[in-house]
């Protein structure tokens, strides 16, 4: 265990595969074991040093309380920033129409990324007040 | 049912297969004659769609895809909802795509991306339609936007999906308040209604969905007590242990359970216990969290009602058809592909098996028929399920998915053929997981019956 700085085995998230990563600190940097693709050793890297999330919620489009989009952002952000960023969102009360990949908060926070959105809403509403049809 | 005469009537009905119980002297619902259906039902008759979908999910969509990229003419996609992507369209959060697009979207990215595909090659999509029933004859009754009508199809594919086990289901005592709700239920609430669920909220059961929205209520400033999970290993994806519980500090415990609601018109508390190796609760482990909002992970079933009325064998370890390597079920043209077959932890998947679902089916629907005896594929030792069921013999090349029953570290799965012996496959891991479905190819071609087993 005194070979382990980085306390737990870390759980790589980046698929579904969840490799356990094995990270040990050597005199030439980390050192990263049980990667089952190249892409561990970045993760299990940021992971120690930096961790990023990304982040995914809904918002009601202006003039509704019950017709969602639903937002990531454009790319992962340090971790300690997700609420903060949360809160920006829940502000946002996007106009219709809104296209899927559409930019609703550009360069959130000033992290560098976008806060985007991930499903297409139409402009015409159903008399029942539904979404249009995707 | 006002009372108890009526109960015998509907029990009676259901044994009988029929939806509702007539009243003496009613014209029964399902009398082909008395229904104008403006369809040629004619024996010889060619049937209006090549291929039917039942279902607009992950799997359905990609099994419509899968059967039009095969060169079926006519295909049709049936969805209950209002509108394609079935449960994907609440998934808000990302880790879709990675197999099936080569990076990390929503569900709702995935489902608008798929069914766009779908409206590109020319498949028919119908919303609002809800198929009561299936026929062994591939005969689809359907309530549709445009009124009910029957629709015959070259063959069918199933592709339902799952629905979540309830509080019934697992028989939790105490009082019956609101708050107690499936955690699939309250992704609906939270992610498409815009609705509170709840202040504070323990969460039973460890799948995917209980962990995705662990997350997603700390998101909305509910406080998340704890997850508890009878069993002793998790039943999510490790991945979501790590970004959905640990992120956030949300203690899971491993080997407890529920053993009690508290509250009247809303809960109040849950009485949490641990269990021992039977699932037994352990007297004096028992304790009290305060909570307003009990969530359910603890579990998914296949959806397969309309199976059952076509007659469909099911497997009992699954849940859901029992299949050969072309995904088609016992009864000849009806296939079956994602959650209604068997559980998948990963929408990719899901698709994937639709792919290749759609792809026999429109095979089987221009008349090329599948020929050669079955051989079994059985679970072994520490091999909870495997499938397909069977296989023809002289079939190279079938893709194979299994779970096992218990968590294993530095382990071997083999296929091994029962008369002769011969290794057919085999594979070392470091880890397999019950939580994990795997899918993995045996390339020899099939001789005789096989054991998939998985030694430590």
């Amino acid at each position: 265990m005194s070979e382990r700085p980085c306390a737990d085995p870390l759980t790589c998230i980046l698929c579904p595969v969840g490799c356990e990563l094995e990270v040990r600190r050597t005199d030439r940097g980390l050192d990263v074991r049980g990667n089952q693709c190249e892409k561990g050793i970045g993760f299990a890297t940021e992971e120690v040093l930096y961790p990023k999330r990304n982040l995914a919620t809904s918002v009601p489009v202006r003039g509704s309380e019950t017709i969602m989009v639903s937002v990531r952002l454009s790319d992962r952000v340090p971790r300690e920033m997700l609420f903060p960023i949360l809160a920006e969102i829940a502000r946002l009360r996007p106009e219709p129409p809104v296209r899927r990949g559409q930019v609703l908060i550009a360069d959130v926070l000033g992290t560098g990324v976008d806060v985007i959105a991930t499903r297409t809403i139409g402009s015409e509403r159903s008399p029942r007040g539904d979404p249009p049809e995707v | 049912m006002d009372n108890g005469a009526g109960d015998d009537r509907l029990k009676t009905a259901r044994a009988e297969g029929r939806g509702l119980p007539l009243k003496e002297g009613a014209v029964p619902l399902y009398d082909d004659d008395r229904i104008d259906t403006g369809l040629p039902l004619k024996e010889g008759a060619v049937p209006p769609y090549d291929v039917v979908v039942i279902g607009g999910g992950p799997a359905g969509l990609a099994a419509a895809l899968g059967a039009r990229r095969a060169g079926a003419g006519s295909v049709l996609i049936l969805e209950r909802d209002k509108r394609l992507g079935g449960i994907l369209n609440q998934c808000i959060h990302d880790g879709f795509g990675l197999f099936l697009y080569n990076e990390t979207i929503t569900g709702p990215e995935y489902a608008e991306r798929l069914a766009e595909d779908v409206g590109r090659e020319g498949i028919r999509t119908e919303t609002g339609a809800m198929v009561l029933d299936l026929g062994a004859d591939r005969l689809l009754r359907v309530n549709s936007r445009s009124g009910y009508r029957l629709i015959r199809a070259g063959s069918v594919i199933l592709a339902m999906g799952c629905r979540e086990r309830t509080r019934d289901m697992i028989e939790i005592p105490g009082t019956r308040p609101a708050g107690i709700l499936t955690a699939g239920s309250a992704q609906n609430l939270v992610n498409l209604q815009n609705l509170r669920i709840g202040n504070e909220a323990v969460i039973l059961g460890s799948g995917d969905i209980g962990l995705i929205m662990a997350r997603r209520l700390t998101y909305e400033g509910m406080a998340v007590k704890g997850v508890f999970e009878i069993m002793p290993w998790t039943n999510g994806l490790e991945r979501n242990v790590r970004q959905c519980l640990m992120d956030f500090g949300i203690p899971l415990e491993l080997s407890s359970t529920v053993i009690e609601v508290r509250g009247r018109d809303r809960v109040a508390s849950v009485i949490v216990a641990r269990v021992d190796e039977e699932l037994r609760p352990v007297p004096g482990s028992e304790r009290e969290v305060r909570c307003d909002t009990l969530l359910l992970s603890v579990g998914l079933i296949p959806e397969n009602e309309l199976a059952r009325r076509a007659g469909v064998e099911l497997s009992p370890l699954t849940g859901g058809a029992v299949v050969d390597e072309t995904f088609m079920t016992s009864v000849p043209g009806i296939f079956s592909c994602g959650n209604v077959l068997q559980i998948h932890d990963v929408a990719d998947f899901a698709s994937h098996e639709g792919f290749a679902a759609g792809a026999f089916a429109a095979r089987f629907a221009r008349g090329e028929l599948p020929a050669g005896d079955k051989v079994r594929l059985c679970p072994g030792r520490g091999v909870r399920y495997c499938l397909p069921q069977t296989a023809r013999t002289g079939t190279a090349n079938v893709d194979l998915s299994f779970r096992v029953t218990r968590p294993l570290r530095a382990c071997r799965v083999t296929a091994v053929g029962r008369k002769s012996g011969k290794k057919y496959f085999g594979k070392k891991y470091g880890r397999l997981l019950p939580s994990e479905l795997q899918r993995v190819r045996i390339r020899p071609a099939i001789e005789e019956d096989l054991e998939v087993a998985c030694h430590e």
